[in-house]
């Protein structure tokens, strides 16, 4: 820029460089203060000769003056506060008649219309999104001016409360940037909501003028109302070259499917009246429409069904003989009957949201609110949101040629159908429709999915209800697989110093034809595992891994060594376990390879009279745990174990140094939503030989110990999630009287 | 002279002062004219308007002009769903297709599809009663190309089904027809209307097909991180340790050593780069999803197969090519949680729906019932999770919780009640004792006695509280098997007269059966094995460490059964040989079978269980039995 085209030079008018966020307006005045101080400085030294002959009071004044000036700047310098606070105020709290007007000349360039075979890899610039750090886009919203022609008229209402809300809420979002240069997506602030209170053209020449227009790339349009009449066209007709477009009531015809969203229209009532949310389940109507200004030829339609089917089918239209002319939108009559609108529809089961001149009704917002089933009859309409909502959970949709068949439709809908979908239209339109916010956040949250498709929210976080959501286990082995026998599995010892108790059980488990590593956790930092040479000879790899603490938590820790998918977690005191009843053990594992498989059962029980969990080691006829002193299981539960614990169970756990076994029990019926299996009748543990086995399992305080453990981890998660099951898996010839021999798992032990 | 020094050292000073003060002077102005810049961390925002509340609405009440639309008719050129197709025709049964005769000689690919579409539940063989008309165009080995049918009609309610690209001109115009299409250009697919199909090789399956390749649930320790799709076929598995953008060409010198694994063998690797601009890349598409290995498709410019009900983001990942680094890093930051996940997923949809072309096709005839069908389709937890649409059959049901498959999937618990079916064949004695002990079962909702002999229906039956009802059968075995609508419960007791079982039993097999509802339980056990003599397989009910069946007379099973449906039956149940089992015949396997043996006969499908369910403690079921022959 050059110093000749400086202040009040060329086109811009003066009032723009109050725009604080503008960038050129920046540059500007940068430019003035540079001729500025250019000035002075050559004026400087033609001063000097003059004075050299005047008298030397004339030299004190300059120098009294220069230094009054240096501390003035001086004091300039340290008194920031008040002029930061003034320009807050200006930034923060202005009108929006103030905003500075931008005159458009009538030959300004005018945009492209809409490029209908844009898609995102064409049209959008997706490298201005390469900055954007945790795959969240920066949206940087444009200054507000107010736009006239060349004789001044405006070129629109500057800005509606509505698409000042919608402003806002991108700007208070995590989604803002004030960064124009880093951003990625840009709103501009010209309000095209509604078509039909803007100038078309004088518009489009406005968004053709944004500093970074660039042929509309990354721009993001907001329009609620498109087409005007006669024809009304189902997508803004300002043209806008590659914008992305946020439009209500596009069809198929004009929706850029993967570019454009379909947005809903946003309803006024929704702010205005508190619909309370009603249960599901059957209304005092059926089918209800409450639509004013239907075209006559639906109306019969409808009207022919209320001839048909009687009390349950109510057709509203708007009141005639109301005197008050502000209240009749809040009013629908049926002949001389008037009803509250739109508290009417909370009276029905299903409601019509018939399309009007445009395909988007703001009804709809309202049918949903009410937690009514909205029936919508409007060929090639889209849906609003329906690239990521699931519409078919929350309405349904009818063929306008199928109208006289709409009652037969909706009553083949079974009744529990219909009460999901009561449900799914009062969350769709509490979590999408309720405010301008959740439309504006919504549509942003779906150029982001698009554009970080590898971070995009599911399915099911986009459609079910937050109490589906809470309520619904997501297995994390959900395909049924049967994992081959020859993979094998992994014994994990954890020990701490007994280490000939360890050397027994080390031998009796590499007898096990499926183990196919061996890996003893040594969880005592004060002493050495033993030598090399003493550790027993088995057949398959064995390895020692040294922990840096004695935590419990370690016997759980995904390890690199553990190559196979079974892992046998096991303590260094099972020594009664036979090779028949582990390798049986192993065999159930895998055809239940995300449960817990093991071989002493446990009880969870409800005290009545202590009012709280209790653990119960008894001899029952249930089973809901499983304990991992000798169990099977996948090895992913490893990392949910270290990695995925909910709360604080694991530092608890480790504090306590016990329960680690319960907490993984807890783990894994919390995200599989399954029991345990029980193998082989054992029951007794212990071997009867190791009486110096400390006396703790059967010791009282550790049985109350263990019931607090039940106690905090159903707090933690929130729920009881163990199963309790009343079957354990034994042989199949188990019980039959047949030769030994021919069994395959003779010897399967005793209680 | 001094004085002149003494002015000169002044008039530095002075000439200093003034240049300090222009500066500092000039730097307070320049705040002054300027806002100050945000600060980091706080940006400015959208000002808060002072008169925010004053602003109008965008719209005003009253002021739109809601009375103008009429009917409008379809545009030209374009179609969707709700214009193009005439549901009318398909009220009564529902989705009847006929498939236009060959007008001659015709492959032996065509020849199967068609025999495939013949077998199916929507066939039909008469034009008029057809709401679909299916018009094969996929002669690609002949080289001959359709001509318009008879009964076209512009099109409408046509499906024109190309399973190869055709290399066909467009002989006539599409008109009003639906186009299934492998993986169709997106610029070209009506969404809603048009089928996308996958990108199958030639030598596709027409049956049964290859199962997926993972073998286990989570990535083998090691296991390269990326493949990538090589132009001239086969995989290049990718080091990613040093290289930013492996798959670009401009950068490949950097791709760092990988391995080339040539021809048609599937990729080894988590995730599988694939290129989204050639059409034949798509064919990659489904050998990646075979292997279980996540296809990140680049930018593709074709539509991913019954993208209209299968949810891709479960299973693969479409990522912009024009970010490398991003995609890169964020592949391999995922979390394993979500690695497993997609794992899963690509081999649930390779099994349900691609691994064969009959597969793809009922896919594709199912993707347009469920259109019909608008409410009672399909809900999207069918379609994509196990074991998906083409088994959990909306006809029956549309919420989960009707079938067996979702209850341990969702962590519910089917109800607690069953009803008895007791079939009473020859010679015909009223069960009387049977009845008595399923009677006195806490969990009985009611019994039917299915009489199916020559010998009169008894007159009086014994006093019990249970409803019971007596059916009068057609003396056929699988009568017992029929869903009779009085049958109110999910859980059904198969039962024969002579089945003799205690009350305990009855309810201990029932909490079993609770336990697992998508299974058969029942008392009585038999197998299957490879019968090398005779080069089949052959059946006992002989006493074996492992059994493969329960005998349904004595069984618990879920209410749900799909129609009697040749075509998905037989594309579930034949299956090649199973993978894991070599070798000759091991006696204590006797389900295995040798895998040199070359017979046309497939395995049954059954699996083999070494282990029965018994009550936790020996006496919690009072008399706890064993059922003897």
């Amino acid at each position: 820029m050059s110093c000749a085209s400086g202040p009040g030079g060329g086109l811009r008018h003066p009032l723009r460089c109050r725009e604080p966020w503008d960038e050129e307006c920046e540059k500007e005045a940068v430019c003035v203060i540079m001729c500025a101080s250019v000035k002075y400085n050559i004026r400087g030294p033609a001063l000097i000769p003059r004075m050299k002959t005047k008298h030397r009071i004339y030299y004190i004044t300059l120098f009294s003056i220069v230094l009054l000036g240096l501390i003035a700047t001086g004091m300039f310098q340290f008194w920031p506060h008040s002029i930061e606070s003034s320009n807050d105020w200006n930034v923060e709290k202005r009108s929006v008649r103030d905003v500075p007007v931008v005159r458009l000349p009538a030959d300004s360039p005018i945009p492209e219309r809409g490029d209908l075979s844009c898609r995102m890899h064409t049209c959008f610039d997706v490298y201005r999104c390469g900055f954007n750090p945790k795959n969240k886009i920066k949206v940087y919203i444009y200054a507000l001016k107010k736009y006239v022609d060349d004789f001044g008229v405006p070129v629109s209402n500057t800005i509606s409360r509505e698409y000042n809300e919608l402003l806002t809420a991108i700007s208070d979002s995590d989604y803002y940037t004030d960064d124009i240069n880093r951003a990625c997506l840009f709103v501009p602030s010209i309000d095209v909501l509604n078509q039909n209170t803007l100038r078309i053209k004088e518009t489009a020449q406005a968004l053709a003028q944004l500093s970074r227009w660039d042929r509309g790339t990354n721009h993001l349009l907001f329009n609620m109302l498109p087409g005007g009449p006669p024809d009304y066209n189902t997508a803004l007709d300002v043209p806008r070259d590659r914008a992305l477009l946020a439009g209500g009531g596009f069809s198929t015809w004009t929706y850029r499917q993967g570019y454009d969203v379909s947005i809903p229209v946003y309803s006024p009532l929704s702010a205005e009246v508190d619909l309370p949310e009603k249960g599901p389940g059957p209304r005092r109507y059926f089918l209800i429409s409450s639509q004013v200004g239907l075209h006559p030829e639906y109306r019969e339609d409808l009207e022919a069904l209320q001839v048909k089917h009687g009390e349950s089918v109510l057709v509203l239209d708007k009141c005639t003989n109301l005197s008050e002319g502000g209240l009749s939108i809040r009013k629908r009559c049926h002949k001389h009957q008037v009803f509250d609108y739109p508290q009417v529809l909370q009276e029905a089961t299903f409601c019509v949201v018939l399309r009007g001149a445009r395909l988007g009704q703001a009804i709809l917002s309202d049918v949903l609110q009410a937690g009514c089933v909205p029936v919508v009859i409007a060929d090639s309409y889209i849906l609003p949101f329906s690239e990521v909502l699931d519409w078919k959970r929350a309405s349904v949709v009818v063929p306008e040629e199928k109208m006289s068949d709409v009652y037969s439709i909706l009553q083949s809908i079974p009744q529990r159908q219909i009460e999901e979908m009561q449900r799914q239209a009062r969350w769709f339109w509490e979590a999408y429709f309720q405010s301008i916010k959740a439309i504006a956040l919504a549509t942003l949250q779906i150029i982001n999915d698009r554009i970080y498709p590898y971070a995009a929210i599911s399915y099911e976080e986009w459609n079910d209800p937050p109490a589906v959501k809470w309520g619904s286990v997501s297995n994390p082995l959900f395909l049924p697989l049967i994992p081959p026998q020859s993979q094998g599995f992994t014994a994990i010892v954890l020990t701490y110093d007994r280490v000939e108790s360890l050397f027994r059980v080390i031998t009796e488990v590499s007898k096990v034809p499926s183990l196919s590593k061996l890996l003893v956790v040594w969880n005592n930092q004060n002493k050495n595992p033993p030598e090399d040479s003493l550790w027993p000879k088995i057949r398959v790899p064995l390895k020692v891994v040294r922990t840096a603490e004695n935590k419990l938590s370690n016997r759980f820790f995904p390890y690199d060594e553990i190559e196979t998918e079974a892992v046998l977690a096991i303590d260094d005191d099972i020594i009664m376990l036979t090779s028949d009843e582990l390798q049986f053990g192993y065999e159930v594992w895998r055809e239940f390879p995300d449960r817990l498989v093991g071989y002493p059962g446990r009880l969870h029980l409800w005290d009545h009279e202590m009012n709280k969990w209790k653990y119960e080691s008894e001899w029952t006829n249930e089973v809901s745990m499983v304990l991992t002193g000798a169990a099977f299981y996948h090895k992913y539960f490893n990392y949910l174990y270290t990695y995925k614990m909910p709360g604080d169970i694991k530092n608890w756990v480790d504090a306590h140094m016990n329960c680690e076994d319960i907490a993984m029990n807890f783990l894994v019926a919390n995200v599989t939503g399954k029991a345990v299996i029980k193998v082989t009748p054992r029951k007794k543990f212990k071997c009867p030989e190791c009486t110096a086995i400390d006396g703790l399992s059967l010791d009282q305080t550790h049985m109350v110990e263990r019931s607090e453990c039940i106690n905090k981890f159903a707090s933690v998660f929130g729920t009881m999630p163990l199963k309790v099951v009343e079957h354990r898996a034994d042989p199949v010839l188990y019980k039959d009287d047949f030769p030994e021999k021919l069994k395959s798992f003779p010897n399967i032990g005793s209680l | 002279m001094q004085s002149w020094r003494r002015r000169k050292s002044l008039w530095l000073a002075l000439s200093a002062s003034w240049l300090l003060l222009v500066l500092l002077g000039g730097f307070s102005l320049l705040r002054l004219a300027l806002p100050p810049r945000p600060r980091p961390g706080a940006p400015q925002g959208w000002p808060r308007w002072l008169d925010a509340e004053l602003l109008q609405s965008f719209s005003q009440a009253g002021e739109l002009p809601e009375d103008a639309a009429s009917p409008q008719a379809p545009h030209g050129g374009s179609c969707n769903w709700g214009a193009c197709f005439d549901t009318s025709k398909c009220r009564g049964d529902g989705l009847k297709v006929f498939v236009y005769p060959a007008s001659g000689p015709i492959s032996e690919t065509h020849h199967r599809i068609l025999a495939s579409i013949e077998g199916s539940r929507f066939h039909t063989f008469s034009p008029a009663g057809a709401c679909l008309l299916l018009l094969l165009s996929l002669d690609a080995q002949t080289g001959e190309c359709s001509s318009m049918p008879l009964q076209w009609n512009r099109g409408r309610n046509h499906l024109v089904l190309r399973l190869h690209p055709a290399p066909c001109p467009k002989t006539f115009q599409l008109g009003q027809a639906m186009v299934a299409e492998a993986s169709p250009t997106v610029d070209s697919f009506r969404p809603g209307f048009d089928v996308a199909l996958p990108f199958l090789p030639e030598a596709h399956p027409l049956r049964g097909g290859a199962p997926g390749q993972l073998q286990q649930h989570s990535p083998q320790p090691g296991i390269a991180l990326l493949a990538l799709e090589e132009e001239r076929g086969g995989w290049r598995t990718a080091d990613t340790g040093s290289s930013a953008c492996p798959w670009d060409a401009r950068c490949e010198q950097d791709s760092g050593p990988g391995q080339t694994q040539r021809g048609e063998t599937l990729p080894n690797a988590t995730f599988c780069l694939i290129s989204g601009h050639r059409p034949e890349a798509a064919s990659r598409f489904l050998q990646a999803l075979q292997a279980g290995c996540i296809p990140v498709l680049l930018s593709p410019r074709w539509e991913l197969p019954f993208s209209e009900v299968i949810d891709w983001t479960k299973a693969a990942i479409v990522a912009d090519e024009r970010l490398p680094l991003q995609v890169l890093a964020a592949l391999q930051e995922m979390s394993p949680a979500r690695v497993l996940a997609l794992r899963q997923q690509t081999q649930f949809l390779w099994d349900a729906y691609f691994s064969s072309v009959e597969k793809v096709i009922h896919t594709t005839l199912e993707v347009i019932q469920d259109r019909i069908f608008g409410t009672s389709a399909h809900p999207s937890l069918l379609w994509n999770s196990p074991p998906g649409a083409l088994l959990a059959l909306s006809t029956f049901s549309t919420s989960p919780q009707d079938f067996p498959f979702y209850h341990l999937q969702q962590g519910s618990r089917p109800e607690g009640r069953f009803s008895a079916l007791i079939w009473v064949g020859p010679p015909g004695q009223p069960p009387l004792k049977l009845i008595q002990a399923v009677a006195g079962s806490q969990h009985c909702a009611q019994i039917l006695v299915l009489w199916s002999n020559e010998r009169p229906l008894p007159s009086s039956w014994p006093e019990t509280a249970m409803p019971l009802t007596v059916i009068d059968g057609h003396r056929k075995v699988s009568d017992r098997f029929f869903p009779y609508s009085t049958i109110r419960t999910d859980a059904i007791l198969s039962l024969d007269a002579r089945s003799s079982l205690s009350t305990s039993e009855v309810d201990f097999a029932f909490v079993v059966w609770q336990s697992f509802p998508e299974r058969m339980v029942g008392f009585l056990t038999s197998s299957h094995f490879w019968d090398e003599a005779h080069g089949g397989w052959g059946y006992t009910a002989e006493r074996t460490n492992e059994f493969s069946m329960v005998l349904t007379t004595a069984a618990f099973y879920h209410r749900y059964r799909p129609p009697p449906c040749p075509g998905i039956r037989g594309s579930e149940d034949q299956r090649p040989p199973p993978r894991t089992e070599q070798g000759s015949l091991d006696p204590r396997n006797p389900g295995s079978r040798p895998r040199s043996a070359t017979s046309q006969l497939w395995d049954p499908g059954l699996t083999s269980l070494e282990f029965v369910f018994s009550s936790v403690k020996w006496d919690g079921f009072t008399s706890q039995g064993w059922c003897e022959h």
